[in-house]
């Protein structure tokens, strides 16, 4: 019943952060500019193809009338036609959602294992060289830029020694009607030092909360009666302490998995990776309405339903959790 | 309330204030106030470029007479004046508007808590609706309204930023305004405002400072990404995010220096900015003060 409650409560949250962001999104494109004239071909068209291209498109509505329009649209499953690529808005969108999703999944594995890693590994050695380079890299890590962090990458992996290709996705194949390039070698080469660019800033915020995690579960009473009860150091780590770190390890995880289809945006423009993040960046140049909303909705209905998820996990995990709406 | 002189010495954590990366932060400050007066080329002033000179290597020296200490960009603009006048819009953009964001979320923060009910519910719901979006689409979606220039980036991260201030001010503000004091001002003829402004604000404003520093560099990181993507600060204004954007092309073919060396001023700001902010979080947190 309770679970019940947070479901819905959570579709409404939603429903809601949908309606206020599909209105300024519409606002806002329509204040920037005028989407015809990157529709047409601005010097050989004459008045009366703009008129008509114009009114093609809808756009010779009233603003309030062409909202409405899209509303009904949507309640359709539809977000119109792309102004450019002239296909379905949202099938555009799931086109390009496998190259992001491998990005993403890539980053984020990454980002835990090596950052719980780091952290244990920093904080099984409490004050040493390794544990201070652990917690002052980390404060680096963060602060750099995540488009300099990429283009240094590229300076690094691809100019410099030409390990790696500089940009693009590579081969790719299709399965599940999907494009993927980690299934190929070529792919897996493009992919390494956009994922990189993505786990770093991730590896050193998980590094920083398992290593913080375990420093204070280190000082509980359990901890302390299985270091009386004559357990190994390794076993409390592993058995006793980790299980207590992981709920706000899985916590980021799950905001920085969501966040990470967001800041792919910036990731994906400078690798010429052509993602999600990448069509939403070139639509919002080229004033491409439907597919700025149903990217931007995508983006969002994924992040709140990677949110919600997390929280339904922690009930799993913490039996002491109790959901509320 | 009886004020009893404390028996124990309250340990206070250690205020040095001399550590390098607050050095280092002066020094970023005092570079980009004196940035007219150190830069050797404005690079605002078209009659002080020379074209002709484009993606010189550093160390050459110019028509002007002085040496491209971090060589020349694609327009013939001295590097290190890109930098230090580039630091100026980063620091100004990102102070005013972490200043501006956590004036409004701490007011409405605290007008959230001293009021309740309804204002509260309301202003919460407006809150968890911000905060439940990645920072960068907030601020992609902003900035598309907002279209492009210095202004309307400040005004973008200002939309950005007001709700964390305001989350994490109302949770404190909510338990200063059921004490005693509180109470009492509002048996005398006070305004709300006053009460709201002049006694409920001063005693919620501790979670807002820990909060600034951090939300600078986020600020400092943000306007640098969106001027990147060619959303935030025109590109014929040298700020360090669309420095570095102007140099992206170059580095494929080798003109490393173009993006490099702004790229690290950048990232040099952020983690100092980020080091004092540690620093500042554990002087004022109050779980840090020992009694």
């Amino acid at each position: 019943m309770a679970l019940l409650t947070t479901i819905t409560g959570r579709l409404s949250q939603a429903f809601l952060l949908l309606l206020v962001m599909s209105l300024i999104g519409f606002i806002g494109i329509h204040s920037v500019g005028n989407p015809v004239y990157n529709v047409v071909n601005i010097e050989t068209a004459t008045p009366e193809d703009i008129r008509r291209a114009t009114e093609l498109l809808g756009l010779d509505q009233p603003l309030w009338r062409q909202y409405v329009v899209f509303v009904q649209n949507l309640a359709t499953g539809s977000f119109g036609t792309s102004y450019i690529y002239h296909l379905p808005a949202f099938d555009l969108v799931l086109s390009k959602l496998p190259a992001t999703l491998e990005l993403a999944v890539g980053a984020i594995v990454i980002a835990t294992i090596a950052g719980t890693g780091l952290g244990l590994l920093a904080v099984t050695r409490p004050g040493t060289l390794i544990d201070r380079i652990v917690v002052t890299a980390t404060v680096f890590a963060l602060s750099v830029p995540s488009f300099w962090l990429s283009m240094m990458l590229i300076l690094a992996g691809a100019v410099m020694t030409g390990w790696f290709p500089p940009g693009g996705r590579g081969s790719t194949v299709e399965v599940l009607g999907g494009d993927w390039s980690f299934l190929t070698a070529d792919g897996l080469k493009h992919l390494v030092l956009p994922t990189l660019a993505l786990a770093i800033p991730n590896v050193a915020l998980i590094a920083r909360l398992a290593r913080a995690g375990t420093v204070e579960v280190k000082k509980t009473d359990f901890v302390r009666f299985c270091i009386a009860k004559g357990l190994s150091g390794r076993r409390i780590l592993f058995r006793h302490a980790l299980p207590n770190i992981s709920l706000p390890i899985i916590t980021i995880v799950g905001l920085q998995f969501g966040g990470m289809l967001a800041f792919a945006v910036v990731v994906e423009t400078i690798f010429a990776w052509p993602g999600v993040g990448k069509l939403l960046i070139d639509s919002i140049q080229l004033l491409d309405r439907p597919v700025v909303m149903a990217t931007l909705t995508f983006i969002s209905i994924a992040f709140v339903a990677l949110n919600a998820l997390v929280d339904l996990l922690y009930a799993v995990l913490d039996p002491r959790v109790r959901i509320s709406a | 309330m009886t004020h009893q002189p404390s028996t124990t010495l309250k340990r206070r954590p250690s205020r040095r204030v001399c550590t390098p990366p607050n050095l280092i932060l002066a020094l970023f400050v005092a570079a980009a106030v004196a940035a007219p007066v150190l830069a050797p080329q404005n690079p605002y002033d078209p009659l002080q470029i020379f074209g002709w000179e484009a993606s010189s290597p550093p160390g050459t020296i110019g028509s002007g007479g002085y040496h491209y200490l971090l060589g020349t960009d694609g327009l013939g603009r001295d590097i290190a004046s890109c930098i230090l006048y580039g630091l100026r819009i980063s620091l100004m953009v990102s102070i005013v508007s972490a200043l501006a964001a956590a004036a409004i979320g701490l007011t409405v923060g605290v007008t959230a808590a001293y009021f309740g009910k309804w204002v509260d519910a309301i202003i919460m719901r407006v809150v968890d609706l911000q905060l439940s979006l990645p920072t960068m689409l907030v601020a992609l979606i902003a900035i598309v309204t907002l279209g492009p220039g210095v202004d309307r980036i400040i005004l973008a991260l200002i939309i950005v930023q007001w709700a964390t201030y305001a989350r994490v001010v109302r949770s404190v503000a909510l338990s200063e305004a059921g004490k005693p004091y509180i109470d009492a001002a509002r048996t005398m003829p006070l305004s709300n405002a006053r009460i709201v402004l002049r006694h409920l604000l001063p005693n919620s404003i501790a979670p807002a400072i820990t909060l600034l520093p951090i939300e600078i560099g986020h600020a400092v990181a943000l306007e640098a990404t969106l001027s990147f993507l060619g959303l935030g600060v025109p590109m014929d204004q040298p700020s360090l995010g669309s420095t570095v954007a102007n140099g992206f092309q170059y580095l494929l073919t080798g003109q490393y220096w173009i993006s490099l060396f702004p790229g690290f001023a950048l990232f040099g700001l952020i983690a100092a900015i980020n080091f004092a902010g540690e620093d500042i979080r554990r002087i004022w947190d109050p779980r840090n003060r020992s009694i």
